[in-house]
């Protein structure tokens, strides 16, 4: 089975699942949320896997879509189609000011950079109640309306399928165009690729601007499917569980993040009874894809796959199976 | 008209001088190469005309206009790059991402396909196409380096130690790959191993601790009285 044929199969799959799903309400539920997360997942990996930066103000710009979101159809009498991109856009160009800072830095600094933006954001969203309601939260938002109809059920579900489908689509082909072998070029050596002729901070930024739409785009969708938001909605836990899903699954692929979303997002919900325990899961597995998976569960497939390989006929696989593990760092 | 233009280049770090109004120029089709000892501002003068550090003071002009202050990536398009002291290709893709890499410029002239493939040829790493860079030898990382570069059709290529690390063999193949470079594209070329700049260099410059103290044919700095106390020693001369 080739890509191609792996990747029409997973998007019949997505849009089929509400549908199979449609007798159990909760199963269903959380069906949504993981399309919500898989669209999340992809956009991070934009930004973790291909261009080697690690976002974690991400759940922050989701936020500030989201009570955008709300704000223009609450206040402003705006549908939610409308408002959705309207929120978007601003929430990833108020993503890209915050960011532009941080964008000259790499690695581990971006990430403490963006770790102190995600911070400032949840205070934000804490002390500024006019638009979030501060701790309280905001309640019953409205699902989307579609032709005077409003959104519920299995078509709200089959709705979450396409738009996560489509993000899917949109990352894989983003990475195989020019711009996404820039992000490629940047991530491996950033000073080469300058001297390589491309310019590094302005790629940066369209990739975070990209990402950022992925996540704002994520938050409106978040909004009005659970209908209740507050500043936990989109803290740094929630940046970090998006996070997880990337690297558990395996970064810098497009299949990676959808073994992790799926394996991963459902967690919190099934779940629910064992709050603590939840969370103590969660830091150990940051701790074994850390240690024993820095390339996720799909870069140890292709590691194991290529090991094998190598020990039939002993060649140069061997080679690449180690340089593709120090590629993961 | 000079190539590249470098009038009274200084530039600090902290309370250490490691440049002082430094002048260079070299003409079009020019090998130059440039020595110095450990610490003298040979790699510093490198960054600063490749756009890496910004200079306290001084003019910098390639091709007739000014540079200060533009970005590496902006110079690779005007044709001029480098390569640097600890070699870097990028490791984790195959050699062929890596020469898609270099292609990213876009540049209106960039070679056809027979073209890429003649220079693929000529650096002999035809066989290596599908390796990971990272797994290739220093010598054949040395080698994709410089294709990477001429793909990009440089005017003017800034080689630091090209020669870095290299068994004795293979510097004597790098030298005749470097000869026939100059048929490509100017050079700059700071090296430690004399033979290169013997063998290279039309002209060499010789730096010490931030200070140009010769320029001048390489016959004539070798046997300079200055450059043979201080740099070379007896044993070279």
């Amino acid at each position: 089975m080739n890509g191609r044929h792996l990747a029409i199969a997973l998007a019949v799959a997505a849009l089929a699942a509400p549908f199979v799903l449609e007798g159990n309400r909760f199963l269903a539920f959380v069906f949504g949320i993981v399309m919500i997360n898989l669209l999340w997942a992809s956009g991070m990996n934009l930004l973790y896997g291909f261009v080697g930066l690690m976002p974690l103000m991400f759940a922050g710009i989701a936020g500030i879509a989201a009570y955008a979101m709300v704000a223009l159809t609450r206040e402003a009498g705006w549908s939610f189609w409308l408002a959705t991109p309207v929120a978007a856009v601003g929430a990833a160009f108020v993503g890209v000011l915050l960011g532009l800072p941080s964008l000259r830095l790499k690695g581990f600094y971006f990430t403490l950079c963006s770790l102190v933006i995600q911070s400032v954001l949840t205070l934000a969203f804490t002390f500024f109640p006019r638009f979030t309601n501060g701790d309280t939260g905001l309640n019953q938002i409205e699902p989307p309306a579609w032709g005077g109809v409003q959104l519920a059920g299995v078509w709200f579900d089959a709705t979450l399928s396409v738009v996560a489908v489509v993000g899917v689509l949109l990352a894989a082909w983003i990475v195989q165009t020019r711009l996404g072998q820039r992000f490629i070029a940047i991530r491996e050596d950033d000073v080469l690729a300058e001297v390589m002729g491309i310019d590094v901070v302005r790629n940066r930024i369209i990739a975070f601007f990209i990402v950022s739409l992925y996540a704002a785009v994520g938050g409106c969708f978040y909004a009005s499917y659970v209908g209740f938001i507050s500043p936990r909605s989109f803290d740094v836990l929630t940046s970090l569980g998006i996070w997880l899903c990337v690297a558990f699954g395996g970064r810098g692929t497009i299949i990676g993040p959808i073994i992790g979303t799926v394996i991963l997002a459902p967690i919190p919900y099934l779940l629910q009874e064992l709050q603590a325990f939840k969370d103590v899961l969660s830091g150990v597995l940051i701790i074994v894809v850390t240690l024993v998976m820095p390339a996720g569960i799909h870069g140890e497939i292709m590691r194991r796959r290529s090991l094998r390989r190598a020990a039939a006929p002993p060649t140069v696989s061997a080679a690449e199976a180690v340089s593709s593990n120090g590629g993961a760092r | 008209m000079s190539l590249l233009q470098v009038d009274g280049i200084s530039r600090h770090f902290g309370g250490v001088t490691a440049l002082r109004n430094v002048d260079v120029r070299m003409r079009e089709g020019e090998t130059l190469g440039m020595i110095g000892p450990n610490g003298s501002g040979k790699t510093t003068f490198v960054n600063i005309v490749t756009g890496h550090l910004v200079p306290d003071g001084g003019r910098l002009l390639f091709k007739g206009t000014s540079i200060a202050g533009a970005a590496p990536h902006h110079l690779a398009a005007l044709g001029l790059t480098r390569t640097y002291q600890a070699v870097r290709v990028f490791g984790g893709l195959s050699v062929r991402k890596n020469i898609e890499a270099a292609l990213l410029l876009g540049l209106s002239g960039a070679p056809a396909a027979a073209e890429q493939d003649e220079l693929v040829h000529w650096l002999r790493l035809d066989h290596r196409l599908s390796s990971p860079a990272g797994s290739l030898t220093l010598f054949e990382q040395r080698r994709l380096e410089l294709l990477m570069r001429l793909l990009q059709r440089p005017s003017l290529i800034m080689l630091d130690e090209p020669v870095g690390g290299l068994a004795v063999t293979e510097v004597r193949e790098m030298i005749a790959l470097l000869q026939e470079l100059k048929a490509r594209c100017s050079i700059f070329v700071i090296e430690h191993t004399m033979r290169v700049i013997r063998e290279l260099a039309d002209r060499v410059v010789v730096l010490m601790a931030g200070e140009k103290i010769a320029d001048g044919p390489p016959a004539d700095i070798l046997r300079d009285k200055r450059v043979v106390e201080q740099y070379l020693g007896t044993a070279h001369a």
